[in-house]
């Protein structure tokens, strides 16, 4: 029952993403748009290109929605609303994105075209950028709550969000979770100007709806565990606990939709340097400073 | 009705889909977003959503007259998207190849809004239908080639066994002819073209002498050895013949053929035999081991272990990779990649429509380049031609939707220059006024296209719905956007990230070729402007930046958006320019005219008021040929940055 | 205790099949991805054991790494579509000498040394994490910060080698 609520959730959250991701875009409120959208990519023909590696084709969309799912499986909108509280939650999140590299580098491999071939081949070396970003602070997050479960991270915020105890951190965690997600500026595998839509191009039909709901779901889910790591999750005063939650990954959201807007794309050779010159010395600043607050404050 | 519907029969289900499809229009703009923002068209207002590639539209546009060689490319694109698709053309009646235009509309914003209405019907009642016919065209259909993985050069159109070696033929497209039949999105046939492609020279190490007895090996697997010749029991390669006493066949143990050899094993170095032979213990081949082991320039490269004393076992004759890939041309990164060769163009989104860039591509990084214009616009260039003036201004001045006005007061000036005449300094000063405001608008319009290239979303709209205004405004209005440009140049300053994606890319040193703001952002502070003395009267100033590159060249089109606003305000009057009634006149005659991409230089020929031979010397032809030395070695997303940065037109280029 | 049984038989016979998959396929990206889910099932397994972390942990690491492994493959193998379909294998006895003895070597391993007491319940997830890091930083913390350090030497020497200096390559170039 749990399960079925929480997946309602992440449906809507998705489809209010595409209202956000629209109004971001046009400026303009659309709240019917991503409807007409998804019906129309459904009736539309699917395409397969010649000589595709069939497997890889097919699978890649799937495996991108399915990462986001079993990410969101273990974030948690109330204190019951969780679908599986993992001892190691906070982990899970991670080892469960990691496959939307895989999912991508199927899409870009899976279609025989060079646009897409470089695309798949940008993440990889995005994630080689953000992969560190986003362990280490859940690492610094985890110790503050000396637990990898979820619900005790957001438990353990109840005193002072994270975003104040280590704003270092979510910083760092934000600029990765963008990274991972591929919106623009990180938008190196799906570049409008750069690769004609790069992985997403050569997808068509009922895959390509499959993709973009996959991409969606993982913006929200990204999202969902930032308010879970850093914004205290369901926790606020005179709202209930799942209002908060709703509110503050709504928030969330439309920022990582809204700053890209306003920035060109990153070179991946400076997201690259930066990544490993600045911030992976800067997160293990954050990791010894978590540390030292965490022995030091009662 | 539409040409392009689905099968299937409109009812129930498929109902609810049209409706959806008809509220939900995503168009690919032929030849490109900037034509048709050079029209004036605001295609998002009305209601298109732009999309980057074929396969996610449904509504193909096409924006003005296009080019027979476009129109080719224009049905690739057609024939990737997918149903229900929609033609809709704007200000011509669509030419083949493409299939008839399903809705058809003037060039002009009302004209637009209207034929969207019509489209959007059309979707509701025509996206599925019972019959429908598939869009063939003659480009389209592929030519499956064959060729050997090997041997590149050997190509046949019926399948086979390659001559030179014996291997099997793996089918492949054909590749790019004249380059006007690929479209954005060519699939290419992965292994074969990429063996085609590569540079792995398994086949050329034929270095065998002749007089010595022979034995016969496969290339791939040294531990085939045989006396005859034939083909090889696991590849089916046919054997190379190679002499008993030298070199083994690959590439990376070559030896002087005199001093004493005797044979070992890799893998087992305790194996030594004086002939020839197999490995008793594992079946590799004994390599030649002597007392002087030259090694020749290849190895550069590569430190040398490769010497038999040293051999480590895990390393093979033919089983290192590293020494296959090592006579492959490494890129700047010094990574081996795949060469894909890929077609960016001539409809990319990014870049100006009408260029095509062929890429040869090492993993991201460009190994060679090839840049061309698919519009040929070199009617103009006869030597034989005859129309009276006034056309041949028309004509002109239409041949570049991008700056319509500067060719049109080019060929007036010419036409004046011949004639001998003068023009009161009020109709100079509001030609210059004229002039200018399409200098911003052509900027702005660059500006657009940029953010498009780069993702910066919120340029794009910005600087498109500034140009939008600005290209036919007047005055007053145009003062009144000052302000707006003001805060445009201020924002763009502070951008995060643009620096960094712009700064020292395409670095051009000052050069006698150069012209227009790419030359002005290397430092050298040319402007045919300076030369005129109505601009001078208005106190005019060349802009020029140090750097040479893509940033610079983004600063000095900034600059020149607001000095071209204060030219205007010191002409104070804006008139498009028109020719003079030269009657019967004879007589040759030149111009030139800051265009906003360079100085545009034009030579006349008239003879009894006719225009007789015209000769055109335009900016970016000249900066066309920068590119391919510009972008090599550099990142994909880089290169891309560098070719936008130099404002090309391609109507402009003369083939 | 059935149902356990079942998922490790199940993820066990997985990982075997994608590690054979591996060797059977052309296609140099596919055998890549199929050793990434061979791990990943193997992870799979230690989830079925109640194994969480290490389970997760393998989940995530191999995912990872054999993606990079797949680019690295794409960049030096000659036919990484593998529609050439040419036989890449290589020293097929020796090979086969050495699965065997390993084979033999693990199942000797497997039944014949002693590995303690059985233990018929597994502690709490949470419970085996806060032992798994008392563990860490305690009696093996000497093992693993040596392994750590050591990668990272090798990380950045690897790098360093990797890295031509621009004036010894331009010397080289022809």
């Amino acid at each position: 029952m749990t399960t079925v609520l929480i997946l309602l959730l992440l449906a809507l959250g998705a489809y209010l993403v595409a209202v956000i991701e629209t109004w971001t875009i046009t400026g303009r409120f659309q709240l019917a748009a991503p409807l007409f959208a998804g019906i129309a990519l459904l009736g539309r023909e699917s395409i397969v290109p010649r000589k595709p590696d069939r497997i890889f084709f097919e699978v890649a969309p799937v495996l991108l929605l399915i990462s986001a799912i079993l990410a969101a499986a273990v974030v948690p909108l109330t204190p019951d609303l969780i679908i599986t509280d993992l001892a190691t939650g906070a982990l899970f999140i991670n080892a469960a994105l990691v496959y939307v590299l895989v999912a991508l580098l199927m899409a870009g491999w899976g279609p025989d075209g060079a646009y897409a071939m470089i695309g798949g081949w940008r993440f990889l070396g995005q994630l080689i950028a953000y992969a560190m970003l986003i362990v280490m602070p859940i690492t610094a997050v985890v110790m503050r709550a000396e637990s990898l479960l979820t619900t005790q991270i957001v438990v353990s915020q109840a005193g002072v969000w994270n975003i104040v105890y280590q704003p270092l951190g979510f910083v760092l965690f934000f600029i990765a979770a963008m990274a991972l997600a591929f919106l623009p500026p990180f938008d190196l595998p799906t570049a409008k100007g750069e690769l004609a839509g790069g992985v997403e191009a050569e997808y068509t039909g009922v895959r390509l709806a499959v993709f973009r709901l996959g991409r969606l779901a993982l913006i929200i889910t990204l999202a969902a565990a930032t308010v879970i790591f850093y914004l205290g999750g369901w926790q606020g005063p005179w709202l209930p606990p799942w209002a908060w939650s709703a509110i503050k990954i709504l928030v969330v959201t439309a920022t990582m939709l809204l700053i890209g807007r306003f920035m060109p794309r990153i070179r991946e050779a400076d997201l690259l340097a930066w990544c490993w010159i600045f911030g992976i010395p800067l997160a293990l600043l954050n990791i010894f400073l978590v540390g030292v607050l965490v022995l030091v404050l009662p | 009705m539409i040409t392009g519907a689905r099968q299937g029969t409109l009812s129930g289900l498929r109902r609810l889909v049209s409706i959806a499809m008809a509220r939900d229009l995503s168009a690919f703009l032929i030849p490109g977003p900037d034509i048709a923002r050079a029209h004036g068209l605001d295609f998002e207002a009305a209601g298109l959503h732009p999309v980057a590639s074929p396969r996610h539209a449904s509504v193909l546009l096409i924006v003005g007259a296009i080019p027979p060689a476009l129109r080719e490319a224009a049905a690739i694109i057609y024939a990737q998207m997918v149903r229900p698709r929609v033609l809709f053309a704007l200000g011509t009646e669509t030419l083949p190849p493409l299939p008839a235009a399903d809705v058809v509309a003037g060039l002009s914003q009302q004209d637009l809004i209207q034929g969207i209405r019509q489209l959007r019907s059309a979707f509701a009642e025509g996206a599925f239908r019972p019959d429908v016919s598939d869009f063939d065209a003659p480009m389209l259909h592929v030519r499956i080639e064959y060729t050997c993985p090997m041997h590149p050069e050997v190509v046949q159109s019926e399948p086979g066994s390659c001559p030179k070696c014996g291997m099997d033929l793996l089918p492949r497209e054909a590749q790019a002819t004249a380059g006007h039949t690929h479209a954005d999105h060519q699939e290419m046939d992965n292994s074969a073209d990429r063996q085609a492609t590569s540079t792995h020279d398994h086949g050329t190490h034929h270095t065998m002498v002749r007089d010595a007895p022979l034995e016969y090996t496969c290339p791939m697997h040294p531990e085939v050895v045989q006396r005859e010749p034939g083909s090889c029991p696991k590849c089916g390669m046919n054997l190379e013949p190679r002499e008993a006493q030298t070199e083994p066949t690959h590439d990376h143990h070559h030896m002087t053929h005199d001093a004493p050899v005797e044979y070992t094993c890799p893998m087992h170095p305790e194996v030594v035999q004086s002939e020839p032979g197999s490995c008793p213990k594992c079946g590799m081949t004994l390599e030649p081991h002597e007392m002087q082991d030259t090694q020749t320039q290849e190895h550069a490269g590569m430190d040398p272990h490769r010497d038999h004393s040293t051999m480590d076992p895990g390393d093979m004759a033919f089983m290192s990779m590293i020494d296959v890939t090592q006579d492959l041309p490494r890129s700047g990164d010094g990574l081996p990649m795949e060469w894909i060769e890929a077609p960016f163009g001539p409809f990319f989104p990014g870049l100006p429509g009408g260029l095509l860039l062929t890429l040869t591509l090492d993993g991201d990084t460009v190994a060679g380049s090839d840049a061309r214009s698919l519009i040929e616009n070199g009617d103009l260039l006869l030597q034989h031609l005859s129309m009276d003036s006034g056309s041949f201004v028309e004509r002109l001045a239409n041949r570049d939707p991008l700056a319509p006005v500067a060719y049109r007061l080019l060929a007036c000036r010419a036409l004046e220059n011949v004639a001998g005449m003068d023009i009161p300094a009020d109709t100079a000063c509001a030609r210059i006024g004229a002039l200018e405001r399409e200098r911003i608008a052509s900027h702005l319009g660059w500006l657009a296209l940029f953010g498009q290239q780069t993702g910066f979303d919120w340029l794009r709209r910005r600087a498109a719905s500034l140009q939008l205004k600005f290209r036919q405004a007047d005055l007053k209005q145009i003062l009144a956007l000052k302000p707006a440009i003001q805060a445009l140049t201020k924002r763009l300053k502070r951008t995060p990230l643009l620096e960094s994606r712009t700064a020292g890319i395409g670095q051009l040193a000052p050069d006698a070729t150069l012209r227009g703001p790419v030359a002005r952002a290397a430092g050298i502070s040319d402007d045919a402007r300076s030369t005129d003395k109505t601009c001078a009267a208005l106190g005019f100033t060349p802009v020029s930046r140090e750097g040479g590159d893509a940033l610079a060249r983004l600063h000095v089109r900034l600059d020149e958006i607001a000095h071209s606003i204060a030219l205007i305000k010191a002409a104070g009057a804006i008139e498009l320019p028109a020719p003079a009634h030269v009657g019967e006149l004879s007589g040759t005659g030149e111009a030139v005219v800051e265009t906003p991409r360079g100085l545009a230089r034009l030579q006349l020929t008239l003879e009894g008021g006719q225009v007789t031979a015209a000769q055109l010397d335009t900016p970016s032809t000249h900066h066309l040929t920068l590119i391919t030395p510009l972008i090599e070695q550099q990142e994909l997303g880089d290169a891309l940055v560098i070719v936008g940065s130099l404002d090309l037109s391609p109507w402009e280029i003369q083939p | 205790m059935s149902a356990q049984t079942f998922f490790i038989g199940f993820f066990g016979l997985a990982a075997v099949w994608f590690g054979i998959v591996v060797f059977r396929t052309f296609s140099m990206v596919r055998s890549a991805l199929a050793l990434l889910f061979s791990q990943t099932a193997l992870g799979a397994m230690f989830l079925s054991m109640q194994a969480e972390f290490l389970g997760v942990l393998q989940i995530m690491m191999m995912a990872t790494e054999m993606s990079i492994m797949a680019i690295f493959m794409v960049m030096f193998m000659m036919d990484p579509g593998g529609l050439g379909e040419m036989d890449m294998t290589h020293q097929k006895r020796l090979s086969l000498s050495a699965g065997i003895v390993s084979f033999v070597a693990a199942v000797a391993v497997a039944v014949f040394v002693d590995w303690g007491p059985v233990a018929h319940t597994a502690p709490d997830a949470a419970q085996q994490t806060v032992d798994l890091g008392l563990e860490l930083l305690g009696r093996s913390m000497l093992i693993f910060e040596t392994a750590g350090v050591t990668i990272l030497t090798a990380m950045i020497a690897a790098t360093a080698v990797a890295i031509q200096p621009a004036t010894w390559r331009s010397k080289h170039e022809h």
